[in-house]
């Protein structure tokens, strides 16, 4: 419940307090002088009276100030407002999404959350269903709708801080979903959150069943984050690169940035640009992280067991009012590099007309999450490139293939590597189909050129706001395809033509797109769709994850195992443990930053490390925000008022009885 | 005859009241007063066996013929007396407007009882005190004195302090003989300046009449809210809460009059309490034989 007045204008009359005071002063000093015979009398009864005539003075004048400040209250209006949805009065269906990802937990925001939380439950009619959820699940937060006050609060009360970045739009949606058969006229989902714009795809989206209430006090919140921490090996020492951001309008200067690894601390102090980001390497001689044996960057991932090679380090900064993000862990391993090539058909000097500019930029910006180093190459240094090194390989509009590259890249696929093939116009379909036969998942027929959308399908490795939104993509040329037997249509063109097609090859996967990756033939790569697309070839289990140890909150991880081991144990940072049959040998319980321990026959087997989302300690507010003075609250909320004036009346005219009184019982 | 501070009409209902006094005086005229001296008045005082040198006239021939013994019969003797009226004239008795001022009533009950007094044939002399000053005019018998008595009562400004023994000592030296003390005052002094000045007239042996004027704002202390009030003899100022202070103000003059009727009963004087609010003639008829 909040306080406020209906007309503030009238407290301006609190200065009539002053009037009483005034009077008592003023009368205390009073100009008339009066000639008297018998003053002795006086002084002698003023000795009895002075004591009794101050606390009269006293219960008198407060009595009066009182009154006057009730009277001014009365005609300011005084009433207590809550925050409800707009609409009837009736029962309603309300889903209430907390925001719990991680940078609500900057300062009290949570807290403030949970109270407005708390009163809009209150503000729900008898009768009403109502969903209380964190907008980050984690292991909890069901969306199932429930009508009690109590549930309500219980729900309200096991909201906890994630360290998961999520996506909000998805969240709410499937909040509004529930609330569909829950019986109540209005049906509104109310998002109290802080804004932030990391979790937005759309935010100008018009959602009428959507309110959100701002609790974030600040308009611009400032953070520094470690926002990224990886490792390079060289053949004597591993050089670890810090990244540390300043997410505020005003310059960092001497900010303490602190890395252990292999039991050395080292520190630095670093100088960071408002909204600016630097990165520092510290260098550790080799032994220091695996003993007496040196880094190979060309180990085999497939041949000989490093296990024991696996170190654990940490980089931080001192803290400020989000923790989460201050630290940032590592397992330091010769196994821990996560590499893309990008091989460019038809690269230009100006980068922008690139065949893989929106390519290179959207791995980039998955590389600052996952700690993936990419490599772009032309078409000429493809044909003699080993991909021993690299997990995922994309082709853009690639016309020089030859035999040997063909078969570098059946071998890479079989391994476990995802290979990604965009077409374009100097693709020869010909050449494509005699060399990559055993690679490709479909036979090339010819170029078409007609503007046709994707036809959305059901995708098993894209989520779910991603298959919704590819009919924003438009395709004005495309190659014409037909699928080989065992290959699988994941997203057609209007028409029938497939668009992308997958084969599993070996361990790993081709992936075809029968468009380009620029713009030249489509809009693919500048709708909100290609970034979650390419994190999805990033993310494909069982290819380029397989030796991967550093992780981000709410991946899905491959655990690794010994061949014959039927289950393995992974203990959280928290020391929660998990059992993991090596059956399908997938962690998706990594919910908590830190070391996670993978444990085997009762031994340590080896370590990996979780990491917040980097995204998430950017609080750089969304547009979405309401402005003017009643910013926390968009137009979808009314206030509900209730009057209290009258019980300063009642007040004002009790006290003005006690003031009656107290003149007679003292007179 | 009205004068200014003598309203004849107020004298005139009171004609019939006389004011004696309590003992025997020593008059040399003849007089209302019961003379130390046994004389010739019509009244009978007592029986009294005859010895030689009684006046053969005064024998009652009529009791001689019951019990056949010679008793003479014993008269009053009744003579003048000579009256002192001290008015205070001190600042405090300034308080008051117009005709409720106590300098004015004072002076106009003053007035009255001297008229009254020089026509029962008493002499009257009168004056005024203030500080340690005592202005006073002799007594004198006769109707025709009161103008001179008048002329001095009403010249009388309200200025200084009140006290009450020194004038009096004053005024004893010049009322030697017998005579009767009417003091006319508010009393706001010390009680022991009163006491002593009772002391004084008992031990010349002269009766005394207290008249004790005050205001009706003194006694009931009608005032409202704070004032600041400033003492008409001492200028002492004092801030008061008029409303909180009336009730023990109002007890501590009533325990003021209370002890002053007791010193006077005590120092056997009269005490007659004189609120300016009331007729002149009330205090007067309250002395007064009926």
């Amino acid at each position: 419940m909040n306080f406020s007045f209906l007309n503030p204008l009238f407290l301006i009359g609190i200065a009539a307090v002053a009037l009483p005071v005034i009077a008592h002063l003023i009368s205390r000093k009073s100009g008339v002088v009066k000639k008297f015979p018998a003053v002795r009398f006086l002084i002698a009864s003023r000795g009895d009276a002075s004591a009794r005539s101050r606390l009269k003075d006293l219960l008198l004048l407060l009595l009066r100030a009182l009154v006057i400040v009730l009277l001014v209250l009365v005609f300011a209006k005084p009433a207590l407002f809550s925050f409800a949805p707009a609409g009837s009065g009736g029962p309603k269906a309300l889903a209430i999404i907390v925001d719990n990802s991680f940078s609500m937990g900057y300062g009290d925001n949570l807290e403030r959350a949970r109270e407005k939380a708390s009163e809009l439950i209150e503000t729900l009619p008898d009768g009403s269903f109502g969903i209380v959820a964190p907008l980050v699940a984690g292991e909890e937060g069901r969306l199932s709708p429930s009508s009690g006050e109590e549930a309500l609060r219980d729900g309200l009360s096991g909201i906890k801080i994630s360290s998961t970045f999520t996506d909000n739009e998805k969240r709410l949606e499937e909040a509004f979903s529930a609330l569909e058969g829950v019986p109540g006229q209005t049906k509104k989902v109310v998002f109290i959150t802080d804004l932030q714009k990391n979790g937005w795809q759309n935010e100008k989206a018009d959602r009428d069943w959507l309110d959100i209430i701002d609790v974030s006090k600040e308009a611009a919140p400032a953070n520094h984050a470690v926002t990224g921490i990886d490792a390079s090996y060289g053949k004597d020492a591993v050089t670890l690169g810090l990244s540390v951001s300043n997410f505020s309008d005003k310059p960092e200067e001497q900010l303490l940035a602190t890395m252990s690894a292999g039991g050395e601390e080292l520190s630095a102090y670093l100088d960071i640009p408002p909204g600016g980001k630097v990165l520092n390497e510290f260098t550790i001689p080799g032994e220091y992280i695996s003993g007496d044996k040196p880094f190979d960057k060309a180990q085999d991932r497939s041949s000989g067991d490093a296990r024991d090679t696996f170190k654990v380090g940490s980089a931080g900064i001192p803290r400020d009012r989000l923790a989460v993000d201050d630290t940032r862990y590592i397992v330091i391993s010769d196994r821990d590099d996560f590499n893309v090539l990008i091989v460019d058909g038809d690269p230009r000097e100006d980068a922008r007309l690139s065949e893989t500019y929106y390519l290179a930029r959207a791995a980039e910006t998955i590389s600052e999450i996952t700690g993936a180093h990419i490599t772009v190459k032309d078409n000429d240094s493809f044909l003699g490139e080993k991909l021993s090194g690299y997990d995922l390989v994309f082709l853009a509009n690639v016309g020089d293939v030859t035999e040997g590259s063909a078969k570098e890249l059946g071998e890479f696929a079989a391994r476990g590597g995802t290979a990604v093939i965009f077409l374009g116009e100097r693709v020869r379909a010909s050449s494509y189909n005699a060399l990559l036969k055993d690679l490709l998942p479909a036979e090339l027929i010819a170029e078409e050129e007609r503007e046709v959308k994707i036809v959305p399908l059901p995708q098993p490795i894209f989520p779910k706001e991603v298959g919704e939104r590819l009919s924003q993509v438009g395709v004005r040329k495309h190659i014409k395809a037909v699928p080989y037997p065992g290959a699988e249509v994941l997203l057609g063109l209007e028409g029938g033509d497939p668009f992308m097609i997958k084969k599993s090859l070996g361990k790993g996967s081709v992936f075809l797109i029968t468009s380009t990756a620029d713009t030249s033939w489509n809009n693919f790569s500048i709708t909100t769709v290609f970034l979650p697309v390419v994190k999805g070839f990033l993310d494909m289990p069982g290819s380029a994850n397989e030796g991967r140890r550093n992780f981000i909150v709410g991946d899905t991880i491959a655990i690794d195992a010994s061949a014959g081991a039927d289950r393995v144990e992974v203990i959280s940072p928290s020391g929660k443990r998990y059992v993991i049959d090596t059956g399908s040998a997938l962690f998706e319980k990594a919910y908590e930053p830190g070391i996670y321990t993978v444990r085997e026959s009762g031994k340590d087997f080896y370590k990996f490390s979780v990491n917040v989302d980097p995204r998430e300690s950017n609080l750089e507010k969304s547009e979405t925000a309401p402005e003017g003075p009643d910013a926390e609250i968009t137009p979808g909320l009314v206030k509900v008022y209730r009057d209290i004036w009258r019980y300063f009346l009642w007040g004002a005219v009790m006290l003005f009885i006690s003031e009656a009184a107290a003149r007679a019982v003292f007179s | 005859m009205v004068n200014g501070i003598l309203d004849i009409e107020t004298a005139s209902r009171l004609r019939r009241f006389y004011f004696r006094s309590q003992s025997r005086v020593r008059g040399r005229k003849a007089g209302i007063h019961k003379s130390l001296y046994k004389g010739i008045s019509p009244d009978f005082l007592e029986y009294k066996e005859y010895n030689r040198g009684d006046e053969l006239r005064q024998v009652d021939w009529r009791l001689y013929g019951r019990h056949d013994r010679l008793y003479v019969k014993k008269f009053e003797d009744e003579v003048n007396l000579a009256w002192c009226i001290l008015v205070d004239s001190s600042a405090s008795m300034g308080y008051g407007e117009g005709g409720s001022q106590k300098l004015r009533y004072a002076e106009r009950l003053a007035a009255t009882l001297a008229y009254l007094l020089l026509r029962q044939g008493d002499s009257v002399g009168a004056g005024s005190f203030s500080g340690k000053d005592l202005s006073l005019i002799p007594p004198r018998a006769g109707n025709s004195y009161i103008t001179p008595l008048l002329n001095k009562l009403e010249t009388l400004t309200p200025s200084g302090g009140t006290a009450l023994a020194e004038p009096l000592l004053k005024a004893l030296e010049v009322f030697k003989q017998d005579a009767s003390f009417v003091i006319v005052s508010d009393l706001l002094t010390d009680e022991s300046e009163i006491e002593k000045a009772l002391q004084l007239l008992k031990a010349a042996k002269k009766e005394a009449v207290i008249f004790h004027v005050l205001h009706e704002d003194e006694i009931d202390f009608g005032f409202r809210g704070p004032l600041e009030f400033l003492d008409m003899e001492s200028e002492e100022k004092v801030i008061v809460d008029t409303d909180a202070v009336r009730d023990g103000y109002r007890k501590r003059i009533r325990e003021f009059t209370e002890r002053l009727k007791l010193l006077c009963h005590e120092y056997e004087s009269r005490y007659v309490l004189s609120p300016t609010s009331r007729p002149v003639e009330e205090p007067l008829i309250e002395i007064a034989d009926k």
